[in-house]
């Protein structure tokens, strides 16, 4: 038996969906009979699209018909974005929750996660994307400031663009300052005796300009940054995770079994959803899995989506670019304790990509034994492992 | 005498890498190196510390010299 949460803020495919329903009725159904785990998943932001989408509507049919799946929509984002409250026609099961309260629909969340978590005194949020490009630094501050409601410790770990909610000195004309923001929680943290823990990498920070090389000293040191939050290598952040506490993201997930609420560490699974090289997400994934797993945290990296095109074909980068080749770098940590590789069947066969004879290296899988990894099963007398999940 | 400069020379600069990059990289490195080939390199104290010293209980010869405040010429070989 298990408890779940997942929590989507971006975009979420037909794709996405239908493999979450595949997965999700696969772990319920080897539940026993009377007793079928539990599934919350609460949309906001652009998440909210897929309830409406006609891609996608199938798979929350499904989802919803299962009576251990609860859909939980944020209503306050849902006017926003100009979506009829959603009625039985096109979203049956789904509930609204934050009507008139902007705070509930993050204090559900944050109590379910609570409750969850069996008694956990820490939440937190890995933030990847940058404030006003993207939406989801807003959605960090709610469910930090609900947590300090609800008398937890906050905890930021910023990554990849998510590092600039560091710089100082932000002045938007027409969003909500998170630099400010920020500030703001962890003053509130402190007043109500909490402790915040805001940390931002300092490898994406050093890239980004705000973690500067003293020639004096030879030693970095933080440039144009806020004070609230500390640039820490990724070994210091990957630190707090092993402690039983949320990690929410912009996509993210977590599974507790319901007899082991209150031991072991948790293992991490990293979703690479994103092709290799347009962006940071896939290095930004795959580094911190293989950060993670040194740091002796059981992970496994699943290549699900436009992820899959990472094992597809034979990467070759040219001699003047700088960048990691992803398929050397998945190869040459194949060996590392403790981490693993997968690719999602489905994702390679929507796609039409063969892998016959090609990468061995990452396991294929189909969605019956993600949900197997996702909603790990008790192993004769050792208690099932609770699993967090994050989206790159 | 002279070979030593040439190899400081030649050695990359991978004192801007995490520890857990710079362990990629190497990874990456030694995989395509032959027996009695060596990688040479720059790299922090932290970096040697963390990254470089436990190559050796992989079955790697790892060996390092100091050449300023918190920068080291580092010799990783089969």
């Amino acid at each position: 038996m298990f408890s779940s949460t997942f929590l989507f803020c971006d975009h979420l495919t037909g794709e996405r969906a239908s493999w979450l329903a595949a997965v999700i009725g696969a772990a319920v159904g080897r539940c026993p009979a009377g007793n079928p785990g539990r599934v919350n998943i609460f949309l906001t932001g652009d998440a909210l699209f897929s309830l409406v989408d006609a891609r996608a509507r199938p798979a929350w049919a499904a989802l919803s018909g299962l009576p251990s799946v609860q859909v939980i929509a944020d209503a306050d984002e849902l006017r926003l974005q100009g979506l009829s409250l959603p009625g039985s026609t096109w979203t049956p099961g789904a509930r609204v929750t934050g009507t008139g309260d902007r705070g509930s629909f993050w204090g559900e969340l944050v109590s379910t996660l609570e409750r969850e978590w069996g008694g956990t005194k820490t939440a937190a949020f890995l933030l990847c994307s940058s404030p006003y490009m993207s939406r989801v630094p807003v959605y960090m501050l709610r469910f930090l400031a609900q947590a300090v409601e609800a008398g937890l410790h906050p905890e930021l770990y910023c990554y990849l663009d998510g590092v600039h909610t560091l710089h100082d000195g932000q002045r938007p004309s027409e969003f909500e300052n998170i630099g400010r923001g920020v500030s703001a929680l962890a003053g509130t943290a402190v007043h109500s005796c909490r402790d915040p823990w805001f940390a931002a990498c300092s490898r994406c920070a050093t890239a980004r300009g705000y973690y500067q090389m003293n020639p004096g000293t030879g030693f970095c040191e933080p440039a144009s940054c806020i004070q609230d939050i500390a640039i820490r290598n990724l070994k210091e952040i990957l630190a707090r995770f092993p402690d039983r506490h949320p990690v929410a993201s912009h996509a993210s997930g977590e599974s507790v079994p319901t007899e082991n609420e209150k031991e072991g560490a948790p293992h991490l699974v990293v979703f690479i959803t994103n092709p290799p090289y347009g962006t940071e997400w896939t290095f930004g994934g795959i580094s911190l899995a293989i950060a993670a797993a040194a740091e002796g945290i059981p992970t496994r990296v699943v290549f699900i989506e436009d992820g899959v095109y990472a094992l597809y074909g034979t990467h070759e980068v040219p001699e003047n670019d700088r960048i990691f080749n992803i398929q050397e770098m998945i190869e040459a940590t194949t060996d590392i304790d403790g981490l693993s590789y997968f690719v999602h069947a489905p994702s390679l066969d929507d796609r039409g990509i063969d892998r016959k004879g090609g990468f061995p290296a990452a396991k294929r899988v189909t969605n019956e034994e993600l949900s197997s990894i996702l909603f790990s099963a008790k192993d004769g007398s050792t208690p099932a492992p609770a699993m967090r999940v994050l989206f790159f | 005498m002279e070979s030593d400069t040439m190899e400081a020379n030649d050695a990359k600069d991978f004192t801007e890498l995490t520890c857990t990059n710079l362990m990629i990289r190497l990874k990456i490195l030694l995989n395509k190196v032959s027996q009695g080939d060596v990688v040479t390199f720059y790299a922090t104290r932290e970096q040697v510390d963390n990254t470089c010293s436990p190559f050796s209980r992989q079955g790697y010869q790892v060996s390092w010299t100091q050449t300023a405040e918190n920068r080291y010429l580092v010799r990783i070989g089969r």
